[in-house]
Order: structure tokens, then sequence, then C-alpha cells
């Protein structure tokens, strides 16, 4: 046999005239451009979104028993935001440039449109938060000193107003933030979604099932974050767990992951089935090159699992501390889950070379601009915002209420 | 400090317009000259990249200071063929009119690398309409020369037939039509 | 009843249409330092030098024509001396497609052709039935996606049909790269700006052809204005030969035709 069939050449099932991968990759295709951060970069907002959809139900439609994560959710929802452009940051060659996304944006591009839609986002959700803080802010301000009162006073509009009057007033503009709020979240992520599905000269990555995909594994991956990082954080401190917030979430957990899961595998079954112009490179990328990270650890491990174990903690009546470990367990599977398949996607997509004749390889650096330890050190900067946070305002509703 | 909750906020929104406004000033402002003569880019970047210092004299710039190799090149086979290709650019060589570089001159297996990157047959891709390929050592062997010997002890490199054809003039073999 | 005056918005706006024009035009006259006197050297393009160019009034065409290339590789060599390109990355590129009798074809592409190929493939186990070459830059695309996605500006299609980099506004997040169907694009690794081929546009602007049609010696790149009827690329489109573009599917619409392609070639 060839040099060539050893390296494992791989050829579409169309009779005689077969296409063959025969490992040619264009020159300028062997270096993968979008590498770890871009990765992380939907993934990171992802977690906003889902995040945020915890908070929206219960502000919005009045899911009660999320009362005591919904003003968490906003929390780590806004730690996540605050670093949702350093991967970009990090990702671009000329990052002092940045800038210019807002001062000339494209009309004609869907990435132009960034800098705007992150701004409003930030902006709808520090306002939220605000007002849902407004009556501990108040508190804080009259307990603090010089320039932390001055900052107060303008976080709290300069107002000391808590009457039931001033709260009625306040909740109505929550709920009207939160509403446009939604659209916005959508659009935050669903853009990135499109950002990929917009590109045609990429086969897995045009179509317009990607915003949709994306949508919906984001709000599967920020569900998961709350429902971990409650039960954790709740654990750690030994205090209890309010087993219906936990079932509440778990539920819309169930729902959007049925519905991530299957426009997934929608996407997949479609290209196989309608076996388009360069279909042998989707398919020999998915059996080839993403065939352990995509069939074995997203598919199996990070999908059917977790909907086993969604079925059965949906069906069987388990005891709550059992239950309550099932949906950490599942809830970490999950996170996981979303970035392997942003990995898949991201990086996955760019190894086939648009020669459509090979793919490229792909080794993430450790010590690099958009490195493993640079992916790290961005995945724990919310982490740490988000325990200053935790020091200065209180995460859950009941610690407020005793 | 007379202003009630409600009317506070109300200014607070008031604020957050005036900033949006501040921010639409600002980007017209800070927008770079000529962008959006044509379209949504800076004009400016067109003239900019006609202006990139051109590298590449052609032959002829080649030719005003080399009438010797400019007569024989001419003459020849290789007249197609680029000088700047195997001696290197124009910009290497001359700057504003004067000689500041020293170009270097391919020598022995080298010359033949460089011949065989055209004519080599075993390449199967070469349409005899376009090109004269030869295989070696089969050309050196049919021609009765040492397999040591490269292309320019027998050709011209910048006329490649200009020996054989005045050998076989002397020879009176071109007459004969061999 | 008085005509209406236009809107003082559009005033200024073909106020500086005009203005930078007649820059654009007047720069024609200027004498660009090229190390020596360049422009002794006989005009390439016709109709360009000493001319005043109208930006909107031109239409440029670049053809390859695959049965008169050798794979020598000169174009690379040009393109990579023209612009001081980075090892590793290819404004221009010549790939070599062989054919088997089975229809499998066989690509290959060691260091985009710049050493040229100097051995026959051996690591092919079935009878060849063809070999040829082919060779790729920019394809100019009417409908240029990389210029679609640009977020800030910085790839633009320019009024006499060519797409440029304005590196002065690029930020280097490589999504032209994504978009580009012919992936001509990269990252250069000096100025984290994105590079591509221009067609050598700074030449053309002199009346000198491309860097890459220039060194060419069989004629297998050719490049010339459309609106000279005497050029050899508005010949070669007015007449009945057959010309493709790559990647016809993506709808990209490029500039840069392909005579005698096969239909293997991507």
């Amino acid at each position: 046999m060839t040099a060539l069939a050893s390296t494992g050449v791989v050829s579409d099932s169309i009779g005689s005239a077969t296409m063959l991968i025969s490992n040619y990759v264009f020159p300028n295709d062997l270096h993968v451009h979008w590498s770890l951060m871009i990765v992380l970069y939907p993934y990171i907002t992802g977690l906003v979104d889902g995040a945020f959809i915890i908070a929206a139900l219960y502000y919005l439609f009045d899911v009660k028993s999320l009362k005591p994560v919904a003003r968490f959710s906003l929390l780590f929802a806004l730690a996540f935001l605050c670093c949702a452009t350093l991967p970009l940051l990090l990702h671009l060659g000329r990052p002092e440039r940045n800038l210019n996304m807002l001062l000339t944006p494209s009309p004609s591009s869907a990435m132009a449109g960034f800098g705007y839609i992150y701004a409003v986002s930030m902006g709808v959700l520090v306002a939220i938060l605000l007002f849902v803080y407004r009556p501990v802010l108040v508190e804080l301000r009259a307990s603090s000193k010089g320039w932390l009162q001055i900052f107060y006073r303008i976080i709290t509009f300069d107002s000391i107003d808590l009457s039931e009057d001033a709260l009625k007033l306040d909740g109505k503009i929550i709920r009207f933030l939160v509403a446009i709020g939604i659209p916005i979240a959508a659009v935050l992520h669903g853009y990135v979604g499109f950002i990929f599905g917009g590109v045609k000269a990429n086969p897995t990555w045009s179509t317009p099932l990607m915003p949709v995909i994306f949508l919906f594994s984001a709000c599967v991956s920020g569900i998961s974050a709350i429902i971990l990082a409650y039960i954790l954080i709740r654990k750690v401190k030994s205090r209890p767990i309010d087993n219906g917030c936990i079932a509440t979430m778990i539920k819309t957990l169930t729902g959007f992951f049925i519905l991530a899961f299957s426009f997934e595998m929608l996407e997949v079954f479609s290209h196989s089935y309608l076996k388009t112009g360069y279909h042998h490179m989707v398919e020999g990328l998915l059996n080839g090159p993403l065939a352990s990270s995509f069939w074995f650890w997203q598919v199996k491990i990070g999908s059917v699992l977790p909907l086993l174990i969604l079925g059965i903690m949906g069906i069987i009546k388990l005891r709550p501390y059992l239950y309550n470990f099932l949906a950490a367990g599942v809830s970490g599977i999950l996170l996981v889950q979303v970035l392997i398949m942003r990995w898949n996607v991201v990086i996955g997509g760019q190894l086939m070379s648009k020669s459509a004749r090979g793919y490229t390889e792909f080794h993430p650096l450790w010590f690099d601009k958009e490195g493993i330890i640079a992916v790290i050190i961005v995945m724990a900067l919310p982490f740490v915002i988000l325990f200053v946070l935790g020091k200065i305002v209180p995460f859950w509703a009941e610690d407020n209420e005793v | 400090m007379g202003l009630s909750y409600r009317m506070r906020l109300i200014s607070i929104c008031i604020g957050i317009f005036v900033m949006v406004g501040v921010g639409f000033l600002f980007k017209s402002l800070l927008l770079p000259n000529s962008f959006g003569v044509y379209g949504p880019y800076r004009a400016d970047a067109i003239k900019e990249a006609a202006q990139v210092p051109i590298r590449h004299g052609t032959n002829d710039s080649c030719f005003k200071c080399h009438p010797f190799e400019a007569r024989i090149q001419k003459a020849g086979l290789h007249k197609t063929i680029s000088c700047e290709f195997c001696h290197g650019t124009y910009a290497d060589h001359v700057t504003e009119g004067k000689k500041t570089g020293i170009l270097p001159v391919k020598t022995g297996k080298e010359i033949t690398t460089l011949c065989l990157r055209c004519h080599n047959t075993e390449i199967k891709a070469r349409s005899e309409k376009v090109i004269k390929t030869v295989a070696l050592p089969n050309h050196l062997k049919d021609q009765q020369v040492k397999l040591t010997h490269t292309c320019n002890q027998c050709h011209h490199v910048h006329a490649p037939l200009k020996y054989i054809n005045r050998a076989k003039q002397i020879t009176g073999l071109m007459e004969k039509g061999i | 009843m008085k005509i209406k005056d236009p809107s003082p918005d559009m005033k200024k706006r073909s106020f500086l249409k005009n203005v930078l024009n007649g820059t654009i035009a007047g720069s024609l006259y200027l004498v660009y330092p090229m190390g020596g006197n360049a422009f002794e050297t006989p005009e390439q393009i016709p109709g360009i030098r000493n001319h005043a160019y109208d930006i909107h009034a031109q239409e440029f065409a670049f053809i390859v024509d695959i049965t008169r290339c050798i794979g020598c590789g000169s174009c690379c060599v040009a393109d990579k001396q023209e612009y001081n390109v980075s090892d590793g990355n290819y404004r221009t590129w010549v790939e070599r497609y062989v054919k088997g009798f089975s229809d499998q074809i066989y690509v290959d592409c060691p260091n985009g052709g710049l050493d040229g190929y100097q051995t026959p493939r051996n690591d092919i186990a079935e009878e060849i039935r063809d070999t040829f070459f082919v060779p790729k830059l920019c394809n100019m695309c009417k409908e240029a996606p990389c210029v679609q996605v640009c977020p800030v500006g910085a790839t633009f299609t320019t009024p006499d049909g060519f797409v440029l980099v304005d590196e002065k506004r690029c930020v280097g997040c490589a999504y032209c790269i994504q978009a580009c169907p012919y992936s001509v694009r990269f990252i250069n690794p000096a100025t984290h700006v994105v590079e591509k081929c221009t067609w050598c546009y700074h030449r053309i602007r002199k009346g000198l052809l491309p860097a890459c049609v220039d060194v060419c010696p069989t004629g297998a790149r050719k490049f010339g204005s459309l609106k000279d009827e005497n050029s050899e690329v508005y010949k070669i489109l007015k007449g009945p030969g057959v010309l493709t573009v790559l990647k016809r599917e993506m709808g990209t619409w490029p500039a840069l035709y392909y005579k005698g392609a096969r239909r293997e070639v991507v």
C-alpha cells in the first residue's frame, strides 16, 4: 500500500466516483487560526446566557422555586460577562486596535456588532443587578465612609428610598430590564453561533442551525453551572440545599438539553443524509480526527449518559441526597460536554482544509498567549470576581432574609 | 434633595441617553480620514497599497546596464525567463540608480537543479508544446558526455542553444538537419 | 420654484470624493521611488502611465492557463521576493495534481512550490493517467466573503475591483481567513495583521504586470485590462474558449479565471 493509505485515507461511498481524501492541505491551512481562546469565548458567553435564563425564569416568569439562586445567577452572569472579552483580546493579532470594532463597524459583517451587543448586554445586566441589590446597597452605603460611600451613593442612584412604593417600582423596572435582557442575551450568544454558521467556506459551520445549537447548549452549560455552583457552595458552607429549587433547575436543564442534543444530532444527520458537495469532508472529520472527541466524549459520555441520568431523575422518585448528588454529577458532565462541543465545532471545523482533500492537526500549547495556562487563568478570573462580589453582597436569597 | 426616587430614575435614563449620544459623537470624531469615501473603509488605504515599493524591475531594467547579456538572452529560447528569478530582485541590486548590492550567480550543481525545475521529463506534466524536457542521466548518456557534466557545460544558460547551434553550423550538421 | 439644493452632507461627501479622486489621479504623475529610473522600463499594461487613473472606470482580469504551467515555481519565488513573504505562508503557490486511472486525485504542494518540483511522486500505487500544475492566488472575488465578514472595514473591494487589506486598521481577528474559500489569506507573523495576494496592485498602478505574471516563462499567468481591446485577457474572455472559476458554488464570482482546469481542481 502507499504511504498515503497508511496515513488514513478516507473516501466517501458514492460508488466509483469517490473523492479521495489524500491528505492534501492548502499551504495556508496548516495553521489553525482560531484556537483555544475562540473555544473559550462562546463557552463563557454561553455560561452567561444560561445563568441569565435562570434569573429570567424567576424575575420575569415568576418561577418562585428558583428564588434561592435567582440573584446568584445574575452575579454569576456578571462575573463571566466581565471576562468575556478577555479571550477575544488575547486572540486578536492587534488587541490594541480593539476599539476599531466600535469606531468602524462594517455594516456587512456579523462580527462587527460585537462591541455594541456586548456593551448593551453589560449595561442591562449591571442595571438589573443594581436594582435587585438596591436594598443591600443602601444598607452598605449607610455603613461606609469616604470614597466608598460616594461610590455607593452613585450606584444606589443617590437614593435611600426603600419605601414599599419605591421597591414596587424597582420590581417593575427589574421585570422590564429582564424582559429586554432575554433577547439581548439570546442575540449575544446566538450571533456567536451565527459567526460560525455564516462561514460558507466551511462545510461543518455553514448551517442555519448553528446559532440555535449554540443557544441551547449555552442554556445547558449556564444552568448546569448554577446547579453545580449552588450545590458545591452550600455543601462547603454546610448550609441546607433547597430541593425544590434543584428539581426545577434540573427539569429546565432536561428540557434545554433535549433540545440542544436533538439539534446537534439533527445537524449531523442532515449532513450525512443530504450528502452535499463537501459532505465527504464532514464525514471524514467526524469519523477521523474527531472520532473520539465527538462520538465518544461529546455524544456518548457527554450526551447519552446525562440523558439517561436525567431520565432516571425525572421518572424515579429518588431520595433528596441522591437526587442532589446526581444533579451535581450530571451538571458537571454537561459543563464538560458543552466545552467539548465548542472544541469540536471551533477547532474541528478548522481541521478541514479548504482543499476538501485533507485535515490539518492542532495541538494546544501550554505557554502561549492562547495556550492552556492562559485558558485556566481566564476561566479562574470570573471565580475571583465572584468571590469578591460574594464578600460584598449576599449570594442567596435566604441569607439576607434571616 | 427634593427629587423623588422616581424622578431620579428618569434623570438617570436621560443621563444614559446623553452618554450614548456623546459616545456616538466621539465615534464620528475618531473616524479615520478618508473613511467612507468609496465604502465602509479607508480610501487612503488604496493609495497606500499603490505605493508599496516595487522590488522586481522587469528584464528591461536589467538590460539597461547589461547590454551584452541582453543581446544574448533576447536572441535565445530563454528570452521569456525573468533575470530576477535566478539572480534576485532589482531592488536588492540597485537603489536610486546606483549599484548597492551584488546578486548571486548560480554555479555548478545549482545550475543543473535550476534547469531541472522546468526541463525535467520525469515530472510528466510538461507539454511538449510548451517546453522541451530531458531526463537525466539519459540525456547525458545520449549526448555521450560525462555523467558529472552540469547543464551549462554545453548550454549557455541565457540562450541554451547558442553554442549548440553554432557548433552545428561549424560542423555543417545544421544543413543536414541532424 | 427653485431646485432643491443637495443636503450639506451630500455636498461634503461629493467634495471629499472629488478631492480624493483628484489626489489619486494626481499621484500618478509623481515618480515613485523604486530604486533608479524604473519608469524608463517600458509600460507593460498600456494606458496606465501618464493617464489620469479613473478608479471607477477600470476592470482587470487574471487568467491562469493550466495547460501551459510547467510547475517551475518562478511565480512563487518572485512573489516571495517582491513582498518578503514570511516562511510557511504563501500569497501564491503552485499545486501538483496527479490523476490515477481510477480517477483518484493526489495533490501535493511542498513548500508552496517555492523549490519547484524536482522529483515525480513515487508514493502512488496506481498507474498515473495525468499530471498537471495549478497555480493559486487571490481570486479577487466580486462578491468577496472576506470583505463581507471583516468587522472593521480593513478588507475592502476597491472601485477598480481589487480586494485589498488596510494593514493600519486590521485587528488580526482572522475571520476573513475563515471566510476565504480559497485559503489565500494568512496572518503576517511580524505585523500580526492579515496579508494576502494583491495582484501586485502597486505594480499595476504604475503600468507594470504583477510580479508573478512578469516572471512566468510560459505565459501560464496572464493579466490585463478588460477595458483594453488589445489585451490578451480581453481577447481570451471575448473568445469561445472555456474558462472556469474555482468553487463556483460558493457564489464568490472571482475575477481570476482558469483555462484548462479540470473538474477535480478545487
